[in-house]
């Protein structure tokens, strides 16, 4: 479903993706780790059409994200770390706005606005400006504003910021759901207990490359010794020297 | 449904539920801002109308210039439309974090570009139709032509404002595009001071030729004006088009409005297709710069370190945080470039009369209205760049709330990094003023005491006014000062300025009238100083005590 081929990335002097090639399957969540500018987001914004690749491919069912973006974008839903909204919308006129965007029809837009906003018990806020939501209902808005058009393919940067344990249930099940009725999703987070919990592989990326690739099972497998995703993560994005020194008490 | 008929729908969403929020709002608020604006109209009907009254009582060059005025008005509004276009577009079009939002959607990037193209024109034009109107009905008025007059103007107006707005977004968009590389901008800017030279050239000769010699007289004497008549410039045909009209000459009105309209219609259009195809690029680039460490910049950095080195390391962090945020927000300095660059032009303008010929008592009027000029300047510099300084901290002045310095110590470095650059800027400004205008040297003392009291006061209002009324949640300075608190600080700031400029001017009035001896005169300078000074220390210890007891008492 998600077809990236060599993918690279500069800013100025600094390669944020080197070289990378991923192929993620339609129904599969992938989960991307690495450490803060490792080029998780940068490669995501590259899936979106949010940057252009400074050289390779990047396809999504098929289709180059250069040269077919709006095919693309009708297929996929992106949920970014800070999402905007616009403040001044209600919760359900910005359902409505952005179910207008993907050309539905009014009659689904209403219907499936009423089940998201049930869903995600937003549903005695419909009528509350976006601004007077607090940060999580914010973030469960723009859950139900992209599962609206019931993408094939979902990006999503850091899903759970600002959601309480009931909320973070609830999307951990609506992904795994999701991913068996057959749609991909692509997320990136730092919280690794939530990879171990929904992702059927792991990509780990650092300094532009992809370092590690596969299941849970397979990478623990690869690197004998280490119990846990958090000790390979360690190992790996040695940078910091396997597990970080806090030094003695009194040091910090 | 259609992307235009989606986003439409939302903008209308949007409004209506700005309404509903504004409706929520103090009605003292409400009713302050209202009572102001059409306080302001009122004032600038009265203002215009005594203009076209006192042209008239001129005679013959009088009803001249008031004839020339109209095109030379509408000269003025395009070019302050598309500067304002271009200000505005730049942060619309490339700041706006709506733009993310809607790339990842399924439409084509040309809508985004025509869609932000409007939003950018809507906030650009409300200024157009606030000072039109009262322009327009008192010149209608004045000549007691029909109100079908003011419907002309109305009609002439959505084209040609759709035309400057045009231009202002397109220029924004190319040079966002172009200008980050640095052999694009050498190249680019000399091409563009070449060509805009080459323009004035052109538009400055005599193509416009007068039939007589007043109307000769009159091009040479006031500036612009034989560009503004010049019959390629677009709002030539507006003035003129309005004027055909209102006399009955409905053919050449039809063809005038039909030539603005279609070359508002090729600008969307040229909009349309250079937008779509470089606008992505120059969002990029607006969006992902990274700055790297220059010899200049290393320089700058010691520069400022040699000159703050003195002071506690508290203040100096807000002083170095403020300028480099300054520095770095492009819609912040470019905005000073073009309020710097208007002034500029006032004083080319203020150049091009021949002062030393006119008597004393019109050298000293003309000061005096100067140094109204340069005082109105300066409120509106405190209203724009100070006034929302502290709000403009935003969601970070949690970091400056938490840490053990003091908040009067905040709101006084908020107060005295913009009084020294005012204190310096204004004084310069009254000297060159006053020099061009052949004023004497006791009027340029007074001018240039004038523009230090006024520094303090408009500092300390835009200040305190700023901390009293912090809006932590906007992130755009426009929607700051066009707030509350925002036009109460320009209404105060403008009634201090005439508070301690009126005595001045009436003292030197009455003198050069011959209306008060020498003695008189001195003992009215002496009261009209000791007023002036009383006003100032008030005005200036006031705001900021309100205002660090408002900071004081804020929760973060």
């Amino acid at each position: 479903m998600i077809d990236i081929q060599n993918l690279c990335r500069h800013f100025g002097r600094v390669e944020a993706v080197r070289d990378l090639t991923l192929h993620v399957p339609k129904g599969e969540i992938f989960c991307f780790l690495g450490p803060n500018g490792a080029g998780k987001t940068t490669t995501m914004k590259i899936l979106t059409g949010l940057l252009r690749p400074s050289s390779g491919t990047a396809t999504i069912a098929g289709m180059d994200v250069r040269k077919s973006p709006i095919q693309v974008k009708q297929l996929i839903g992106y949920i970014p770390d800070m999402p905007f909204m616009y403040d001044r919308l209600t919760a359900t006129e910005f359902l409505q706005f952005t179910g207008d965007l993907y050309n539905l029809p009014r009659d689904r837009v209403i219907s499936e606005s009423e089940r998201m906003l049930s869903l995600f018990d937003l549903l005695e806020y419909r009528a509350s400006l976006v601004k007077d939501l607090s940060h999580g209902m914010r973030q469960r808005l723009i859950y139900c504003a992209t599962f609206l058009h019931d993408p094939q393919v979902l990006f999503i940067d850091e899903p759970l910021i600002g959601l309480d344990p009931y909320s973070i249930r609830l999307i951990k099940d609506l992904l795994k759901a999701k991913a068996r009725g057959g749609m991909t999703i692509f997320l990136t987070t730092h919280i690794l207990s939530l990879a171990e919990d929904v992702a059927d592989r792991i990509g780990i990326i650092l300094n532009g490359k992809l370092v590690a690739l596969g299941t849970l099972a397979g990478l623990l497998e690869k690197n004998p010794g280490v119990g846990r995703l958090e000790d390979l993560f360690l190992k790996l994005t040695a940078k910091y020297g396997g597990t970080p020194d806090v030094g003695g008490p009194g040091t910090c | 449904m259609s992307v235009a008929l989606a986003l439409a729908r939302k903008s209308v969403h949007h409004m209506v539920n700005g309404g509903r929020i504004m409706r929520q709002q103090s009605s003292f608020k409400l009713g302050f801002v209202l009572c102001f604006a059409v306080g302001f109209e009122a004032g600038l009907w009265m203002l215009f109308l005594d203009g076209f009254r006192f042209l008239d009582s001129l005679g013959g060059a009088g009803a001249m210039i008031a004839l020339r005025l109209f095109s030379l008005f509408f000269f003025g509004m395009g070019l302050m439309l598309i500067l304002s276009s271009i200000v505005t577009s730049y942060a619309t079009v490339f700041r706006s974090r709506e733009i993310p939002f809607l790339i990842v959607r399924p439409f084509e990037i040309r809508h985004i570009v025509l869609y932000k193209f409007a939003e950018s024109t809507a906030l650009s034009s409300w200024a157009f139709f606030f000072i039109i109107i009262p322009f327009v009905g008192s010149y209608a008025w004045y000549r007691h032509v029909s109100v079908v007059f003011v419907l002309w103007t109305f009609f002439f107006s959505l084209p040609f404002l759709v035309l400057c707005s045009g231009l202002g977004t397109l220029l924004t968009i190319l040079v966002v595009r172009w200008l980050p590389s640095a052999r694009v901008a050498r190249v680019g800017l000399t091409v563009l001071g070449v060509v805009a030279l080459a323009a004035f050239w052109w538009f400055s000769r005599d193509i416009y030729r007068p039939d007589d010699e007043l109307q000769f007289n009159l091009t040479r004497l006031v500036p612009g004006l034989a560009m503004a008549s010049n019959a390629l410039v677009p709002s030539w045909w507006v003035s003129e088009g309005i004027l055909s009209l209102s006399r009955g000459q409905w053919l050449r009105g039809v063809m005038l409005w039909g030539t603005v309209t279609s070359t508002a219609v090729v600008m969307v259009m040229l909009l349309e297709s250079i937008g779509s195809r470089v606008f992505y690029e120059g969002w990029q680039r607006a969006t992902g710069t990274t700055g790297r460490d220059t010899h200049a910049r290393i320089l700058f950095r010691r520069l400022e370190n040699a000159l703050v080195a003195w002071m506690p390391s508290d203040v100096r962090a807000l002083i170095f945080k403020d300028i480099r945020t300054f520095l770095r927000d492009p819609m912040q300095w470019s905005q000073a470039l073009i309020f710097f660059g208007l002034l500029a032009l006032y004083y080319a303008n203020l150049r091009s009369f021949h002062y030393h010929l006119l008597p004393e008592t019109w050298r000293n009027t003309v000061a005096f209205l100067n140094v109204f000029s340069v005082a109105a300047v300066m409120c509106s510099l405190g209203s724009r760049f100070i006034y929302p300084q502290l709000s403009l901290e935003g969601q970070g002045f949690w970091i400056i709330g938490l840490s053990p310095t003091s908040m009067t110590k905040v709101l006084l470095t908020k107060f005295a990094l913009p009084l020294m650059a005012m204190l310096i800027i204004s004084v310069l400004l009254m000297l060159l003023s006053s020099s061009m205008l052949s004023a004497s040297p006791l009027t340029k003392i007074v001018a240039v005491t004038l523009a230090c009291s006024i520094s303090f006061a408009v500092c300390s209002l835009s200040t305190g006014l700023g901390a009293i009324f912090l809006n932590l949640e906007q992130r755009n300075p426009a929607a700051i000062v066009s707030g509350f608190g925002g036009t109460l600080n320009l209404v105060l700031s403008l009634g201090f300025m005439l508070l301690v400029i009126l005595p001045f001017g009436f003292a030197f009035h009455l003198h050069n009238a011959g209306r008060i001896s020498v003695g008189q005169f001195r003992h009215a300078l002496l009261i009209a100083g000791i007023w002036m000074t009383f006003v100032t220390l008030m005005t200036t210890w006031i705001p900021l005590w309100v205002g660090a007891r408002s900071l004081r008492s804020r929760e973060f």
